[in-house]
């Protein structure tokens, strides 16, 4: 055995072995999760990686999770369904075999698409140790609109389509055909759905057979101490991080726009974070209140995504995700806000205000951690898209995406993007070939917006331009969000143009921030402007030859670089000097 | 006399092997690679070799000057012509972070900056239609701004051009014309898949490293041809196939990974000569180590590459065989957390400082210095003996480091971490060989574990355990093997297009006339490069239920709609485990390959030197063995004494120039016909030691 010194006899797990298990546990969820990518038939699952595949233990405390699934299933969602399913059947009526699902939204806290899929794994002893889990978007479970999560103005849960609370799919390895048959009458795309559930399926069993050649391998009882002693790893890793933080609260406030129902009503977002010895205390006391609109999310499902994903954003960025790595982050969040709604509160857009609540934690330490943090980014899924007959096919086709735009200034430099979300990831664009091909429609300007970055010392990323030419009859979608409240500036930096799209129809263009159903008729034109982020410090101390190079790269125009850089570029584009120190100084004098 | 050589220009060695024909004589040598000029190297190595270039019918050449031109953006200036309105498309990517929490994320560079990226009004639809033809002027005024920023290479890329080239083809010929020195190149001359992003990308990447390997690849022919080499003049491409010096220079791309690839050639080889159907290559080197599947001779070959990696790098749409990296090499660096969990890379020492045991300034411990601690390695006979190894400086860096901060005291301190860094770099190493079995459906224990490289024989045995495989093969000059591959390499090119269509016999016969249209155009261009040759094609396809994103790639044998269905049908759910019986599939790319023979060297003869056939004299050395917890009385065996049918069992290792095969206690191994060394792994079940 090993010779470990009385210091270290407390600590039962050998580090060397510690680390072979940890990388045996990661593997598996990122083994399964590449399998689940490439056999879903959901752009939900396949492009924007809406799903989660990860083991918890029989109680539901969480072992790992996939490295690429979005930060949307940070919080242990697995965990609460599994712990739903615990209490409805009890530890002893769950069975070799046996695979449950469930996408209750007072469990969950998230839309029903969100469908929780789980088996148990038991030891050589009988034992039940864990649970397999793949978390997926399923595509389409009835409700009102198309894609069950797409209306912008559903005010009641039971529009948003079927929930499902903890039922057996499977009975010991057998089909439950009931259960199939309900889910299959309850769709607009079974083929589909009935695909996806096999993707889903599979990976509940091949994760599990995965699981069990790890138990074999190290046995039952030494794995589990193992996983405990990856826990308390994890945790003191987190709590380390923040005590080196000091002490102190820190506060801000941003909005979002409306919930698609109360139009124009803003939403405020007023975050308090208290930083108090190993603890990271997030106080949602002062955000609004449940929405009518669907743009509610749960205390879990909502609140503790935002908590967390920040926590990771600002403290651990390298932490694999178990159940010891958030020990740290506490959260203040009464019953009743948006992101601690009831259980038939309407959740159909529920990530869309997520990123930007991220976004306002994350802002809130600047002055705490003034390294770790960028100006605001472009900021909310801004979802779009096209849906009706194909002239060339006669079929229905819905197309859907999301804009990706500029992330904000920071000491390290200049924003950086294009790229969707704080609460995306690994997640592509789809091909303008891919659209054209597919759907009637033409791009016909896809670039960089210049002047829509956030001017600063490191200015913001800027958003883009995107429009297209619609070809055949059909229905637009618009779910965009943050246009009200611009990426915000940091240290002096100036905030970033926001978002918004125009739909052009013979000649006339008008502004459109969330609307489900936008007729269009051929040649009509949708006009998609994504949003940039802010910037960091005065836009008075950028290098005057980094604003040159942004005039001779278009991303600048000579009247911003004049007009908020204070650089002046004579005719040639060569910079100025006498002009622009003496233009900076009167800008300062100014100010 | 009929005599070929190949030479393999790596990170570190340039290495060269020559065969010949008439007499079976082989020779292998090695010389430093030379950056600057890598010519120099390769002369190197003809003069220390003694190389008669002018009996010499056949030279191939694997190069790293492509990889290398692109990862230091070491090219000229280069600019873009691309659709009005899409401009800044080869800057956005395709919108993803692969560092989830990272508010700082940042691609590599891109390849050409804004302002040398210009647009012309030309459109091709969706459909494939042409809507609008470019404008001779327009293109005149954009060749005068090229010429005045004084451009040394254009990529052209439109729109749907994937559906319909002829735009692109306009330009291209126009710009040639206009621009007789810059060097010209259309994406559609590369891909004929879908995905602007990519497509551009590949143009980019083309025309940025087009003027340097033109210049290099002339450069070289003139080299040979000055020694008298008047044979055909080939170059490795990332396919596993060699091509033309003309075809390399006019798509550099082929070439990104040209080096790696000679080993899973290799390995293909040697297995079909061997009777070895199914064969996991397996090659660790000093920072990484590489494993890729092969079976019954073939290779899984991917059309997307990313320069510098999937996470940040370049995407290149150009075959390459799938090969699985993971950061696990003798340089590694092993290290713990404040929170006392070991690691054993990323970082590595690479080879300059290198290991601590290098005495070249390296402080951190490393997978190598483990090996050493262990005596696994012979700190005397490291690289023929040209390099000494310090034991005792490797051993005080991990006691130092790592054991006696983690509370590993006493005497045998040291080697439970050193013993520790190995397990670790295994699991690690297994976790990427499972990436290209478990995750594409296979049981590696179906597989021979083919090793090589400088690290590769070192840890395959244990390797093979972890992951019970029952047999491992270390070729003959396992630590040069990627020239070897080199000089057994078919001719080879791929070429695809995106073609959807739903599958049934009306579409499959407008995917016969695809097929044909591409296995006339392989063949005419084999023809220019080579004149009539037999040529052999291979037919597949990207394939998916209708609805789903990702496609598995299907062999295809016949093209008949129920055959073809069942055949996709067997591919996912051997992948995937599980095939959906009603959903309707189709095709969304066509890919064909042509092969021909190149004259191959005799295996047998390519173990050099046959050994006398007598009993070989072993000396002894304390190894340590994590089965047996302890240092263990090995045999120590040099590999150039050992005859074919030699065996012995375990515990051993075998020494030759530039790797070290250790074999265990409960294994056995046998010298077979071809000089590779089978080693029968023993205790397939012991699974992790307690």
């Amino acid at each position: 055995m090993n010779v470990i010194s009385k210091e270290l006899t407390a600590q039962v797990v050998d580090p060397v072995r510690l680390a072979i298990i940890a990388t045996g546990l990661q593997s598996i969820p990122d083994l399964i999760e590449a399998d689940l990518m490439r056999t879903a038939f959901s752009p939900l699952v396949y492009e924007y990686k809406d799903y989660a595949v990860g083991m918890v233990d029989a109680e539901g405390r969480s072992i790992a999770l996939a490295t690429n699934g979005l930060p949307l299933f940070l919080t242990n969602l697995i965990g609460l369904a599994v712990r739903d399913g615990l209490a409805i059947y009890g530890a002893d009526n769950i069975e070799e075999g046996d695979v449950l699902l469930t996408n209750h939204a007072a469990t969950i806290g998230q839309h029903l698409n969100n469908v929780v899929m789980y088996t148990p794994i038991f030891g050589p002893s009988g034992k039940l140790l864990a649970f397999m889990s793949l978390i997926v978007h399923w595509i389409d479970i009835g409700g009102s609109y198309p894609g069950s999560a797409s209306g912008t103005d559903m005010t009641e849960l039971a529009q948003e389509g079927l929930q499902l609370r903890t039922v057996k799919l499977y009975k010991r390895g057998k089909p439950v055909e009931e259960i199939f048959r309900i889910i299959e009458n309850n769709t607009r795309l079974p083929e589909m759905l009935l695909g996806d559930i096999a993707a889903q399926y599979a990976g509940c069993v091949k994760g599990k057979q995965l699981f069990e050649q790890l138990i074999a391998r190290h046995g039952e009882d030494f794995l589990l101490t193992a996983i405990s002693a990856m826990w308390s790893k994890a945790e003191q890793a987190a709590k380390a991080a923040v005590l080196a933080v000091p002490d102190g609260v820190y506060e801000m406030t941003s909005f979002l726009d409306d919930d698609g129902v109360d139009i124009g009503k803003r939403i405020p977002i007023h975050v308090k974070v208290e930083v108090r010895g190993s603890d990271f205390i997030v106080d949602f006391s002062g955000v609004g209140d449940q929405l009518r609109g669907p743009f509610n999310s749960g205390y879990y499902g909502g609140g503790e995504v935002c908590a967390r994903s920040a926590f990771r954003y600002l403290f651990t960025p390298n932490e694999p995700a178990n159940e010891g790595c958030f020990a740290p982050v506490k959260m203040i969040l009464p019953p009743g806000k948006f992101l601690s709604a009831g259980p038939n509160a309407p959740m159909g857009r529920y990530s869309t205000p997520l990123a930007t609540v991220v976004d306002t934690i994350v802002g809130a330490m600047a002055k705490a951690l003034p390294d770790r943090v960028a100006a605001g980014h472009h900021g909310a899924l801004d979802a779009y898209g096209f849906n009706g007959k194909h002239p060339a096919t006669g079929k229905f086709f819905n197309y859907f995406d999301t804009a990706h735009g500029g992330w904000g200034g920071s000491s390290h430099g200049d924003g950086v993007g294009p790229y969707k979300s704080l609460l995306h990831g690994d997640n592509k664009d789809i091909p303008v070939e891919t659209q054209e091909s597919l759907y009637p429609v033409r791009v016909e300007h896809f670039g960089w917006r210049e002047d829509s970055a956030g001017p600063g010392r490191h200015r913001g990323g800027l958003g883009i331009d995107k429009s297209y030419r619609v070809l055949a009859p059909c229905n637009s979608f618009i779910g965009f969000e943050r246009h009200y409240c611009p990426p915000w500036g940091l240290n002096g930096g100036l905030s970033g143009t926001p978002a918004f799209v125009e739909i052009e129809s013979k000649g006339e263009r008008r502004k459109v921030l969330k609307q489900s159903r936008i007729p269009l008729q051929p040649g009509d034109m949708v006009h998609v402007h994504s949003g940039a982020g802010g910037g960091f410090g005065s836009p008075l101390e950028r290098d005057a030859k980094a604003v040159q190079l942004d005039v001779a790269r278009g991303y600048v125009s000579r009247a911003q670089a004049s007009d908020v850089y204070g650089v002046v570029l004579s005719a040639d584009g060569s910079i100025d000097d006498a002009e622009t120190r003496a233009l900076r100084n009167k800008k300062i004098e100014k100010s | 006399m009929t005599i070929y050589v190949a030479v393999d220009t790596g990170g570190t060695f340039t290495d060269l092997v020559s065969f010949n024909a008439s007499n079976g004589e082989v020779r292998y040598t090695k010389s430093l690679t030379t950056h600057h000029n890598p010519i120099d190297g390769i002369v190197n190595c003809f003069e220390k070799a003694e190389v008669t270039l002018k009996d010499a019918t056949l030279f191939k050449h694997g190069t790293t000057l492509v990889i290398n031109t692109l990862l230091e953006r070491a090219g000229p200036t280069v600019a873009l012509v691309t659709t009005k309105g899409f401009r800044d498309v080869l800057e956005f990517a395709r919108g993803n972070r692969t560092a989830l929490f990272d508010l700082f994320y940042k691609r590599d560079p891109v390849l050409v900056p804004r302002e040398l990226r210009f647009e012309i009004s030309e459109r091709v639809a969706g459909s494939g239609e042409i809507l609008q033809k470019p404008d001779r002027e327009e293109v005149q005024k954009i060749a005068e701004l090229l010429k005045e920023r004084k451009v040394a290479a254009v990529a052209i890329s439109f729109i749907n051009s994937y559906l319909e080239p002829e735009n692109e083809r306009q330009v291209a010929a126009w710009l040639r014309e206009m621009l007789p020195d810059c060097y010209v190149t259309a994406g559609t001359e590369l891909s004929r898949e879908w995905y602007e992003y990519e497509r551009t990308a590949t143009a980019a990447a083309n025309a940025y490293s087009g003027p340097k390997i033109g210049g290099y690849v002339a450069s070289l022919g003139d080299v040979l041809a000055k020694r008298g080499f008047s044979g055909q003049f080939l170059l490795m491409g990332s396919n596993g196939g060699v091509l033309s010096a003309p075809h390399a220079a006019s798509a550099p791309v082929l070439l990104v990974e040209s080096g790696p690839v000679g080993g899973c050639i290799g390995a293909g080889v040697y297995g079909q000569a061997l009777g070895i159907r199914n064969i996991i290559a397996f090659d660790m080197g000093g920072t990484t180590a590489k494993c890729a599947l092969v079976r019954d001779g073939e290779f899984a070959v991917e059309s997307l590459y990313h320069v510098g990696g999937y996470g940040r790098g370049t995407p290149v749409r150009a075959p390459v065989i799938d090969i699985v990296e993971v950061g696990t090499g003798g340089g590694s660096i092993a290290w713990f957390d404040e929170q006392r969990r070991i690691h054993v890379g990323p970082k590595s020492a690479g080879s300059s400082p290198g290991p601590v045991c290098y005495g070249k300034g390296g402080t951190e411990p490393t997978v190598t210095d483990a090996n050493l601690v262990l005596g696994r390695l012979n700190p005397q006979r490291f690289q023929g003996g040209e390099m000494g190894l310090n034991a005792d400086a490797a051993k005080s860096a991990i006691v130092e480091r790592l054991a006696r901060p983690l509370g590993y005291v006493g005497e045998n301190g040291s080697v439970e971490v050193a013993s520790g860094i190995i397990s670790i770099a295994l699991v690690q190493m297994g976790e990427a060989i499972k990436r290209v079995t478990v995750q594409r459906g296979e049981d590696p224990r179906d597989y021979v574990l083919f090793a090589y490289g400088g690290g590769g024989p070192l840890h395959s045995v244990e390797l093979a355990r972890e992951l019970a495989i029952p047999l491992v093969v270390i070729p003959p000059e396992a630590g040069n093997f990627s020239a070897i591959g080199m000089l057994v390499a078919n001719i080879r090119r791929d070429t695809s297009r995106t073609f959807v269509q739903r599958l049934n016999p009306e579409s499959l016969e407008r995917v016969e006339a695809e097929f044909v249209v591409l296995e006339n155009s392989l063949k005419e261009s084999i023809r220019q490069d080579f004149g009539d040759v037999k040529v052999e094609f291979d037919r597949a396809a990207q394939m998916r239920y209708v609805g789903q994103q990702h496609t598995v790639k299907v062999t295809i044998q016949s093209l008949d709609s129920e055959l073809l269905r069942q055949t996709f049908m067997d591919t996912y759910k051997a992948r995937y485990g599980h095939a959906i019986a009603n959903a309707e599939v189709e095709i969304v790319s066509v890919h064909s390959t042509v092969q021909v023979e190149t004259a191959r060297p005799n295996l047998a003869k390519l173990a050099g030197k046959q050994a006398a056939n007598s009993v070989p004299q072993p000396t002894t050395r304390l190894i340590f063995f994590a089965e047996k917890n302890a240092f263990v009385t090995a045999k120590v065996f040099s590999r150039d004494s050992l005859p074919v049918g030699f065996s012995s069992g375990g515990p051993c290792v075998i020494e030759e120039y530039g790797s070290t095969t250790v074999v265990g206690p409960a294994d056995t191994f046998e010298v077979g016909t071809l000089g590779e060394i089978r080693i029968t792994v023993g205790m397939l079940n012991a699974g992790v030691r307690q």
